[in-house]
């Protein structure tokens, strides 16, 4: 009764304008969207739709001209014979199944250092978050530097300290490349997850953990049943985030080994860019198929994790 | 206390937006003056200012003809080149040529992505993936427009292509591959190379355990950011056992592998690479480093190198040039068991150019390349990168008068001559298909050097992607 007596008051109180109640603007409502549309549908809808549309076809050049032909699914049934698309995506998938998680682990606990005020934790601050403003191509480049077998930075210190024997050729071994990789791109991109942290952790309200010590808790104990909990939405969001852009990472790959040797390295990112461009064809249909498998093996992990981390939440 | 926290995160974020505006370097474009743009693999951007002032360009009226080539990182093609362009324009006042220089895998990827594109695509362009173009019909004849006769005899056959009618491209340049030795490393390591220049394939072998031992490379050679140094040594003694023809055709993956003359090959690349062959930093090295390696550092003993070797060694030491007082001296390729070719040296056309089927001005564009078949360019080209010219020219009518300070080179002449004089310079031509290509370079441009495939996997690999 209170309730409907409310609503009838604030429709009688409610300002009459010039325009008729409920009447909504959409000329003003598209003027204002358009912009993002357009750009929304040039940038993002049609390369998607004309990936999937060229996953069904060859493309091959005939007479100056490209020639289009609809193949069906013969593009998605050669994925299945490929096996370099398969070292990529067992690397790529290891990539993602590693990366996130390290790459949280690490952004929570230095998040946590910045969040308590360490000694120098401003420095830290900054310095944790500065790789992340570093280039992509440029990170490669340096790292590959610092991974050199000769005069590398990693095996002069270990030849420094009598540890020759680890010494490896980093770059140039069957084992060691796309866990270099996977550091390297930790390394460049963990300063994001690590701001995403400490802004969740900013966000939580400082009475509850004046609360929590009131209670008696120690710092650890605060810190695992007030904070973490708290932190569960940003951090699913941090390994979402992180999960994505694990699963189509390019540059570092592309600078640091090119997906060598003999695609011991290579990602779905950077063997799809080599099947478009770096062979001697002009078939995109192969390429846009292999794209469109990766994007629905994505959203599927996307959707696992979120569902999982729910589960978790909820359980 | 979220913003106090994420302050100085958001000024750096700020100044490095700044600075990025600041300081990104404009997209590479063409410039109204005489400028050279070249984009290499880091996009870097430089602008050569030629010693004369000339007029800017376009000119209203004028016929505007865009060119892409190869050569960012070498003077001395850049040179000749530019002088034509230069020359071409004097004679025809109502053209002007604007040229951007590149680096090799960023232009093949922009020829390829602006003609698939169809637009965008410049007139001329060096003949990148030449067999796809001219199939998809993005390429003219040039049969009747070049003056064929000026170039050195047998070398159109090596631009044709195998079942299409026409000529498409021509290469101002030769490359045969050659076998250079450090020796100052041998004189201390008391190798002593036979009088035939030659080396039987075991004592390459010893020649090599015994550079190891001492702590230098067999040969500087590396795979960084190019798919096919390491072919180098089986290119060699694959033409020593089947001649050149013959080795091409394994080359573009239109021969198995699996021969007793293949895996002989093989077998003697696994025991090089056992003695230590390539450097420790053979995967990571580039093309511009492992010449370094060999001439400035002097770390490794010997060097397999086409003749276009002096592109980039023979500039100044600032440019990562070698001392002209570094006078390395030559071998034959060493002498296979068995070897039935051993008089063939390994040769193949230069980079070359191509006109677009885009381009507006098919006429001007064609005659252009065909102004640069002229006697006093091969003596140009000769004399100013010191690498074999495909043109005719006479040495004496047609040798630069205006060409300083080439004498510092005689010695290398001298030297090429004295080794491979006489010896048969066989061409052979062909582009492999894509997915050869990749099994290629995984198989024994990486994989069989560093030890990461057996012989039996390597050629597993290979035979299972040979071109149809």
């Amino acid at each position: 009764m209170a309730i409907k007596t409310i609503v009838r008051a604030s429709k009688r109180s409610a300002p009459v304008t010039g325009q008729r109640v409920g009447r909504k603007p959409w000329g003003a409502i598209f003027i204002f969207i358009a912009p993002a549309m357009i750009y929304y549908t040039i940038f993002v809808l049609y390369p998607l739709a004309a990936t999937f549309y060229y996953s069904l076809h060859k493309i091959a050049p005939l007479g100056g001209k490209l020639v289009t032909t609809f193949v069906g699914l013969q593009n998605f049934t050669e994925i299945f014979k490929d096996e370099i698309f398969f070292r990529a995506a067992g690397n790529t998938l290891l990539w993602g199944g590693v990366g996130p998680a390290v790459e949280m682990v690490v952004a929570i606990a230095l998040a946590m250092l910045v969040y308590f005020h360490v000694p120098l934790h401003r420095f830290y601050r900054v310095a944790w978050f500065t790789p992340i403003l570093v280039s992509g191509v440029i990170v490669g480049l340096v790292f590959r530097w610092i991974f050199n077998f000769d005069w590398g930075i990693v095996n002069a210190g270990l030849r420094a300290i009598g540890l020759d024997q680890f010494a490896l050729n980093w770059l140039g071994r069957r084992d060691t490349p796309i866990w270099i990789v996977i550091f390297v791109h930790f390394w460049s991109t963990f300063g994001y997850s690590f701001v995403l942290m400490l802004a969740g952790l900013s966000a939580i309200p400082g009475e509850l953990l004046e609360a929590a010590y009131i209670d008696g808790a120690s710092k650890l104990q605060a810190i695992w049943s007030v904070l973490l909990p708290l932190l569960k939405p940003t951090a699913v969001t941090v390994l979402i985030l992180s999960f994505m852009g694990k699963m189509h990472a390019f540059h570092v790959v592309w600078v640091l080994t090119n997906g060598g040797p003999i695609h011991f390295s290579e990602t779905v990112a950077t063997y799809v860019q080599k099947r478009a461009f770096g062979w001697n064809t002009f078939d995109l249909g192969y390429p846009s198929a292999i794209s469109v498998v990766w994007f629905g093996l994505t959203v599927i992990g996307v959707g696992l994790i979120s569902r999982w981390l729910k589960a978790r939440a909820e359980g | 206390m979220l913003r106090k926290s994420l302050h100085p995160i958001l000024i750096l974020i700020v100044a490095a937006a700044l600075l990025s505006s600041c300081a990104a370097p404009a997209a590479p474009q063409v410039n109204t003056v005489k400028e050279t743009v070249m984009v290499t693999e880091l996009v870097q951007v430089e602008k050569l200012i030629t010693a004369t002032p000339l007029p800017p360009t376009p000119q209203p009226g004028k016929k505007i003809i865009t060119w892409w080539s190869h050569w960012a990182n070498e003077p001395a093609r850049r040179q000749v080149i530019e002088t034509v362009i230069k020359d071409y324009e004097t004679a025809h006042p109502d053209v002007d040529i604007i040229i951007s220089w590149w680096d090799s895998a960023p232009l093949t990827d922009a020829v390829r992505a602006v003609m698939t594109a169809g637009q965008g695509a410049p007139d001329i362009a060096t003949d990148v993936d030449l067999i796809n173009m001219v199939n998809a019909g993005w390429v003219l004849d040039l049969e009747d427009s070049m003056p064929w006769e000026n170039f050195q005899d047998g070398l159109k056959a090596g631009w044709q292509i195998q079942g299409v009618e026409g000529t498409y491209n021509f290469s101002p340049g030769i490359q045969t591959l050659m076998l250079f030795y450090n020796p100052t490393i041998f004189d201390k390591l008391g190798i002593e190379v036979p009088e035939n220049y030659t080396f039987t394939q075991d004592e390459f072998v010893d020649v090599v355990k015994t550079c190891s031992s001492a702590g230098y490379a067999g040969v500087a050679d590396a795979v960084g950011n190019r798919n096919y140094p390491a072919l180098f040594p089986i290119w060699a003694s694959m033409v020593n056992l089947v001649g050149r023809e013959e080795q091409n055709k394994y080359d573009i993956g239109l021969q198995s592998w699996d021969t007793p003359e293949a895996r002989q090959v093989l077998e003697w690349t696994t025991q090089l690479r056992d003695a230590g062959m390539w450097p420790s930093t053979f995967s990571t090295m580039t093309i511009d480093e492992f010449h370094v390696y060999f001439h400035t550092q002097q770390k490794a003993c010997m060097l397999y190198v086409p003749s276009w070797y002096p592109g980039r060694a023979f500039k100044t030491e600032a440019e990562g040039g070698q001392s002209p007082d570094f006078h390395f001296k030559m071998l034959r390729y060493p002498l296979m068991n068995g070897a039935k070719f051993p008089n063939q040296l390994w040769t193949a056309g230069d980079s070359g150019y191509m006109v677009l089927s885009t381009t507006k001005y098919p006429d001007v564009a064609k005659d252009i390349l065909a102004f640069m078949v002229q006697p006093k360019y091969g003596a140009l080209w000769t004399a100013l990168t010191n690498i074999p010219s495909s043109i005719k020219y006479d040495p004496v009518k047609d040798w630069p008068t205006d060409v300083e300070g080439q004498e510092i080179w005689q010695w290398y002449w001298e030297e090429i001559e004295k080794v491979y004089g006489g010896m048969e310079r066989t061409m052979a031509a062909g582009i492999p298909c894509g997915d050869f290509v990749d099994a290629r370079t995984g198989a024994i441009n990486q994989g069989l050097p560093q030890g990461l495939l057996t012989i039996d996997e390597s050629i597993e690999m290979m035979d299972a992607k040979l071109c149809e």
